[in-house]
């Protein structure tokens, strides 16, 4: 039994949803996956005057194609964005992102929406997310605006979402056919937060490269390698790669994970790892 | 604030009056003395309190019970219909000391059971995959492992 006393409300469309959220303001806080709001919670961590819970709206849990881009529910669970066939074959990293998420009950309640609009700096999808150029569909009910989702997180769990918007849908632009991508965490146990993040994408024929890095800076940083790319893959383009990011990872925190300067190191070891390996994945096809 | 809900628990549908405060493990544990789901760290880390929610494993110390309404729960009192008729996961256990305590079996045992569903023959690093969301204090692990080959194995035989 949580210990705080707070209202409930469970809407079953999202109208109603946006209606209670307009209504109540800064006083509701929305639950989804509860993965980290219910443990807060329970710990006296946060204290919500009233809980939206958005796990009866159905409407917000899907996949779907729209042309060249993929649109995801925000409600759409971790193992499913895992699990999904159109992530699979139109953004596979996204899919990596997810299966490395937790364990298997996480991953079978959190939600893509709930963990990004948490904006955790060591969580796993937002440095996907840059890597991938999406966008974020924000919802209130006066109306609606789309982020990019480089432009979304303002600082340590802190976002562009504003008082009365929910974060509703994830726009992400399919992959071509032979783009590079690897996910790359730092982790000491599995499961656990990364120490630090790295996601690949390398463009067909390698005309272009970008990184998204995680856990180096108060939210993630995207940084774009394309310029280092001009020789081929060398030992001095990997050196390159791996300086822009750890140049990228000057705001890195110290924490009982590791401190600033090892931060900013693994942020280099694993860009150049990550762009390495995304390389090899589009040469193998 | 109290609220009616309907929810089906092992099967069988009902009416429960819950505190909204309430997690889903306190509602099974207090309202319906369904004790066998154990809550451990309350905070979504250890997995004793792992229940099936709508068919897939779920830590039910972080869903709060109100959020059960209409759904589907099934705990590790649902697997079997007497103690001499285990499930073979269960059955397995036993055979096989997969625990010692006992106290983080429950969890333990329904997390096998998804895994077997998905996956009827799993590696060793996927039992352990699997497995990744229920700490055990006691067995090191290696017994649960060796009880989850044996569990897939009879089942295997049984279908």
């Amino acid at each position: 039994m949580i210990s705080q006393e707070f209202d409930f409300e469970a809407p079953s469309a999202l109208p109603e949803a946006l209606a209670l959220l307009a209504r109540h303001g800064d006083d509701a806080t929305l639950l989804s996956g509860g993965m980290s709001l219910m443990p807060m919670t329970t710990l006296g961590l946060v204290q919500p005057g009233m809980i939206i819970s958005l796990n009866h709206i159905a409407e917000l849990d899907y996949v779907r194609e729209d042309g060249n881009e993929l649109r995801i529910g925000a409600l759409t669970r971790h193992a499913d964005v895992a699990a999904d066939p159109l992530i699979g074959a139109h953004a596979a990293l996204l899919a990596e992102a997810a299966s490395l998420i937790g364990d298997v009950q996480v991953r079978n309640r959190g939600t893509i929406g709930g963990s990004i609009a948490h904006a955790d700096p060591a969580a796993n999808y937002l440095p996907a997310m840059l890597a991938l150029g999406a966008r974020l569909r924000l919802q209130s009910e006066a109306g609606e605006r789309s982020v990019e989702a480089k432009d979304f997180v303002k600082g340590i769990m802190t976002t562009a979402i504003e008082t009365g918007e929910m974060l509703t849908e994830i726009a992400i632009p399919k992959l071509a056919a032979g783009t590079g991508c690897s996910y790359q965490r730092l982790v000491r146990v599995e499961g656990n937060f990364a120490i630090v993040i790295a996601a690949a994408i390398t463009e067909p024929g390698r005309k272009a490269a970008r990184v998204g890095l995680g856990n180096v800076a108060p939210g993630p940083v995207l940084v774009d390698v394309s310029g280092h790319l001009g020789n081929g893959l060398d030992d001095a383009a990997l050196a390159a790669i791996g300086d822009a990011a750890f140049d990228a990872a000057a705001e890195a925190a110290s924490d009982l994970a590791g401190d600033a300067n090892y931060r900013r190191e693994m942020a280099r070891v694993f860009a150049r790892r990550a762009v390495q390996s995304a390389t090899d994945a589009a040469d193998a096809g | 604030m109290k609220k009616s809900i309907e929810v089906t628990v092992n099967g069988k549908s009902q009416s429960v009056e819950v505190d909204t405060r309430m997690v889903l493990a306190d509602m099974l544990r207090e309202n319906l003395r369904l004790t066998g789901t154990h809550i451990g760290c309350g905070t979504g880390s250890c997995g004793a309190c792992t229940v099936m929610l709508d068919g897939r494993t779920v830590k039910s110390c972080s869903v709060l019970a109100a959020d059960a309404d209409g759904r589907s729960v099934q705990t590790v009192e649902g697997l079997s219909t007497s103690a001499v008729s285990l499930h073979p996961v269960q059955e397995a256990m036993v055979e096989n000391q997969g625990l010692q305590c006992g106290y983080c079996t429950p969890g333990m045992v329904l997390s096998a059971v998804e895994l077997l569903n998905k996956n009827p023959d799993p590696t060793e690093d996927e039992i352990r995959h699997g497995i990744a969301g229920n700490l055990c204090r006691c067995t090191g692990y290696h017994f649960v492992v060796t009880s989850i080959q044996a569990a897939a194995k009879s089942m295997k035989e049984g279908a």
